[in-house]
């Protein structure tokens, strides 16, 4: 008996902590609605940032705006802690709540969106864009764009990205346009006395040489979607230069003799082992560090790598131009890269009581982005024209990619660019059955045609 | 044992089996903490198994430093022991109804609970937010704790169903004869039978809610005095990228206290219950 | 008696709290599920209902079939893991000659309690390509390596076994707690008719756990059907959704595609197998006294 009144005692004080502990969370709640009027009405005057900020300032009263983005590794919290430093100048009176992104495909942004919880600022991907829009969960920031001298700062190639298919900007941009580039291991190739290969048939003597050493070839990172589909694109560019994003747009189809020429390559090169045996079930960071320990001597991945890369390989690492079926559609598809830039960046959730404010700090968070990324990550290709130096030099590899964009007539898209969310599913699962060996490159072909009838 | 068969050569194989099956229960116990310990390229490439050296213990200070470790943990805890009392609760009562008194309609109720134990949470979670919206919990922890107690509501009255139809009738009707009301035989016969049956739940509801992810995520992550341990692993996964060793320590710290928990006090509340004593008083 | 445990406030006052929270939290949400199924929506607009088209694309689709293939696999193989396992190390546990049956007891919890990501992670890393298993092949001189996880056919059951081996604890736990409850007199008795120890596990104990092997039953088939961590973790469905589940099917539509009726649909379908496994599992393991009530309800029906 005297362990049960304990017990109810317990869950008695338990109660009552709980019950005080919500008390406080639901009055904080209310605070924070309160003041959202107020807010409200120092932002909807639509005055530039600065008056903004005065004005609020005037009032005194704090604002804090929620927002979702990525916050774990350098190249996201780099440039959101610059972000936020600069932001407590400009608007000394806006506080931000940092959500930190899940990486869970959207799953908990949607379901924040479909129960009325978004945050004020949220970092949007093409296909949440799309989504959104059906719902008019996110606003138009066309006025804002052109208030807060955005568009002026974004650069012509970068146009594209900020506006959606239906001529409206619905989110702020702050990468540009990006590249997947073929890395290698300079050292290993001159180590076993290979050229970096330009045809199929060179690739193939490489990957002999090179599993005759116990060394893998590509390293990829199978486990995601994206990095086999680019793996795919990287081969299907050589054949039609529209890539995956022909096949996005419906402008080709998967049974035209290109992308069966590709399919069919693919398949060859990973009969002759050119990625490691458990690619599929690889994910970045195993991929990534076989790379840069030399035990791997090429990876695919996006120009962002070029930093990390750099700073682990110094002079041993560099990107080749993608190997083609012979040496005359090498020098062609030298033009012609996979990659992109997406329409995604900072967007905002038009049903905040500060949707205004957010919106300008939206743009402001963005500019800061651009500005950081070229400071402190040496990465030229954001969205806004920054006016900044890098605080070192840029390193080699991106020297050789700058001085490489003017040439570049044709790009493709990233798996996140992409528009239909059926083939974006298909071609992620589909080329990973190319890449796991198990499935013939006929069956890629039909059912990549099933899938998009 | 009148005749003591003489130990074969089989049953020493078999306890030796029983030992390594043992030590490979315990080895990802140390895993894990070797892990927390290396970066990267020793987790992947240079030395995925053996001991970190050089230790790197700055894991441990960057998941300190990311979030609040003792705040989360403080928010894990209470809504973790909310959890688990309200379900046992719950469940010991509708359990009881539903297998012992007699009553129209008590297997279609049984079964209709058990319903419960079969929808994934990713399908019920926006539905779910909405219902803890539609209440107002939003903000508070009732808004895991009622969500939580349901998930786990099915598995543990099918437990104590199980565990409540194994005990003679003669019981209850023993305790009729001596005059006491339906919840005095109730709470003072019957639940303590079923008691190994509350310390496994207990166990397994606690670790459940512990750590529980997805739900804890579109409920409490977007307030930061309310959010659990589970969400900690946020702060290391990068869209490409991800801290494994910072990640390993994070799940060091959430692990351990529940493993010392249960290894102090799963024996002691076992030896605590004597049930043929109960049985034969 | 009968009126004794009949009393209707006290059994009201017994399952209100938990049919209350159920209905709320869980079953409205379920009918949610279930009614979304039968329309084309995408989680955020509002949905237009187009009957049982849903579920014709389901029945269609290639990875349905794929998905339920690999269901049964899973469910089939923990459930026979766990019984097994659990059993044997319940009984060896419970025999109070064992040495060493604390520790044990402990030690074959512990991957209960680590989280599916942490148990998870170590045997990714035990699998790979230049993992553990395949090194230890490599050091007897054996070729035995495989792409465990990468395989097309037969990575299902490497991650059946991975969650066959971590919950195998709680079985174990449940069995353990079962013998527990099992008075002692039983044991004397078969002692004193002169039963061997394993004699009296096989007559007195296995019969005595029927309920808790029933729950054990449902546990881990239905575990087995809903899978989709394990998954998610170890081979993400690949390769080329290969490894997935029907849960797995759900959440890729709803949230990768934004089909979320469709999703749905496959969640429905999920639901239902699980019940169909619940009942036919009841309906095997139904005991005496509900027998006995079915049969007097079909004599009355008879004399009626």
């Amino acid at each position: 008996m005297k362990k049960k009144v304990l017990s109810s005692l317990i869950c008695l004080s338990m109660c009552a902590t709980m019950l005080f502990g919500c008390g406080n969370a639901a009055s904080e709640q209310t605070t924070t609605q309160d003041q959202a009027p107020a807010a409200e009405t120092t932002a909807a005057a639509e005055t530039p940032a600065a008056e903004a900020a005065e004005t609020t300032e005037a009032t005194g009263e704090k604002v804090t705006l929620s927002i979702y983005t990525q916050y774990a590794d350098d190249d996201t919290k780099v440039p959101y802690d610059y972000a936020v430093e600069q932001l407590a100048e400009a608007y000394p009176n806006v506080e931000l709540n940092l959500i930190v992104q899940a990486q869970d495909d959207g799953q908990t942004l949607k379901t924040l969106a479909a129960t009325g919880q978004l945050p004020d600022i949220y970092q949007a991907s093409t296909d949440l864009i799309n989504t959104f829009r059906s719902s008019n969960q996110i606003m138009v920031l066309n006025d804002v764009a052109e208030s807060t001298g955005f568009l002026e700062k974004l650069y012509d190639a970068n146009k594209d990205l900020a506006y959606a298919e239906d001529g409206n900007i619905y989110a702020f941009p702050f990468s540009g346009q990006e590249y997947v580039l073929w890395y290698y291991n300079k050292a290993l190739f001159a180590e076993y006395n290979l050229e970096v290969p330009q045809t199929y048939d060179d690739l193939l003597n490489c990957i002999n040489v090179f599993k005759e050493n116990g060394i893998v070839p590509l390293a990829l990172f199978g486990q995601e979607g994206w990095n086999t589909a680019a793996a795919f694109d990287v081969i299907a560019t050589r054949y039609n230069a529209g890539g995956i994003k022909a096949l996005d747009e419906g402008s080709a189809s998967v049974t035209d003799q290109a992308y069966v020429d590709a399919a069919n390559t693919m398949e060859q090169l990973v009969a002759a082992g050119l990625y490691q045996s458990d690619a599929t079930t690889t994910n970045y960071d195993q991929a990534s560090q076989m790379f840069l320990a030399g035990e791997a001597a090429m990876f695919i991945n996006g120009q962002w790598y070029i930093e990390d890369a750099t700073k682990a390989l110094g002079e041993n690492v560099d990107w080749m131009f993608y190997p083609a079926a012979d040496a005359a559609s090498y020098e062609a598809g030298k033009a012609a890269f996979s990659g992109g830039g997406s329409a995604s960046g900072f967007a905002v959730n038009p049903d905040s009581p500060n949707a205004a404010l957010a919106a300008e700090v939206a743009e402001f968070i963005t500019e800061k982005y651009c500005e950081a990324k070229v400071m402190y990550r040496h990465n030229p290709l954001v969205a806004l024209d920054t006016g900044k130096e890098p605080d070192s030099e840029y390193p080699a590899m991106m020297k050789k990619l700058s001085d490489t964009l003017p040439s570049i007539t044709s790009t493709t898209k990233f798996t996140w660019g992409l528009t239909n969310s059926t083939f974006n599913d298909a071609i992620q699962s589909e080329s990973q059955g190319l890449v796991s060996g198990q499935f013939s490159a006929a069956e890629f072909i039909e059912n990549m045609a099933d899938s998009m009838q | 044992m009148p005749t003591k068969p003489s130990k074969s050569i089989l049953h020493y194989i078999f306890v030796a089996f029983c030992w390594l099956y043992a030590a490979f229960s315990l080895y990802p116990l140390i895993w894990m903490l070797f892990y927390s310990f290396k970066n990267n390229q020793e987790i992947f490439v240079t030395n995925p198994f053996g001991f970190p050296w050089p230790l790197h213990y700055e894991n441990y200070i960057t998941a300190w430093t990311k979030y609040d470790v003792p705040l989360y943990f403080l928010n894990s805890l209470i809504v973790s022991i909310g959890t688990v009392v309200i379900t046992i609760f719950c469940a010991l009562l509708f359990s009881y109804a539903t297998s012992r008194m007699i009553w129209k309609g008590r297997h279609f109720t049984r079964l209709f609970l058990g319903l419960g134990m079969f929808i994934p949470v990713q399908a019920i979670m926006i539905p779910v937010v909405k219902v803890v919206q539609g209440f107002h919990l939003t903000g508070t922890r009732w808004s895991l704790i009622f969500p939580y107690v349901a998930i786990n509501l099915a598995f543990a009255c099918m437990v104590y169903y199980g565990f409540f139809r194994g005990i003679p009738r003669e019981l209850e009707e023993a305790a009729c004869m001596d005059g006491a009301t339906i919840y005095q035989t109730f709470f003072q016969i019957i639940e303590p039978l079923v008691r190994p049956a509350t310390v496994t739940l207990v166990i397994y509801i606690f670790l459940n809610a512990w750590n529980e992810f997805i739900l804890a995520n579109v409920l409490v992550g977007s307030i930061p005095t309310l959010k659990t341990l589970p969400l900690g692993v946020l702060f290391f996964q990068g869209e490409f990228t991800t801290d494994w060793g910072g990640m390993g320590a994070t799940m060091v710290i959430a692990s351990f206290p529940a493993i010392l928990v249960y290894s102090f006090f799963s024996e002691q509340v076992e030896n605590a219950m004597t049930i043929g004593g109960a049985v034969k008083g | 008696m009968k009126k004794y445990m009949g009393n209707k406030l006290a059994i009201f006052l017994f399952i209100l709290p938990a049919l209350a929270i159920f209905l709320i939290f869980d079953f409205i949400p379920i009918l949610q599920v279930f009614a979304y199924s039968f329309t084309q929506w995408n989680g955020l607009t509002t949905p237009t209902f187009t009957g049982l088209e849903n579920y014709f694309r389901l029945f269609q689709d290639r990875v349905f079939v794929t998905s339920n293939k690999n269901q049964l696999i899973f469910a089939i193989l923990i459930t026979v893991y766990q019984m097994l396992f659990a059993t044997i190390f319940a009984i060896t546990i419970s025999d109070a000659k064992m040495k060493g049956r604390k520790f044990l007891r402990v030690a074959y919890f512990i991957p209960v309690i680590l989280s599916v990501t942490v148990v998870c992670q170590l045997w990714s890393a035990i699998l790979s390509g230049q993992g553990l298993l395949n090194k230890l092949f490599e050091a007897f001189g054996s070729d035995y390596t495989q792409n465990w996880l990468g395989d097309r056919y037969k990575a299902i059951y490497v991650i059946a076994f991975v969650n066959a081996w971590q919950w195998m604890g709680y079985q174990f736990a449940l069995i353990v707690a079962g013998i527990k409850s099992i008075s002692t007199d039983y044991y004397e008795a078969a002692r004193i008719d002169g039963c061997t120890n394993a004699g009296a596990h096989r007559h007195i104990t296995i019969p005595l756990l029927a309920e808790t092997y029933k729950f054990c039953l449902v546990i881990s088939l239905t575990g087995g059907i809903k899978a989709f961590t394990e998954m998610n973790i170890l081979t993400g469905g690949g390769p080329n959704k290969s490894t997935y589940t029907l849960t797995y099917m759900m959440y890729n539509a709803a949230f990768k595609k934004s089909e979320y009726g469709y999703g749905l649909a496959a969640a429905t379908v999920m639901v239902l197998e699980c019940m169909i496994v619940m009942l036919v599992i009841n309906f095997i393991f139904r005991d005496k006294d509900q027998r006995k009530e079915e049969e007097r309800s079909r004599r009355k029906r008879h004399a009626d």
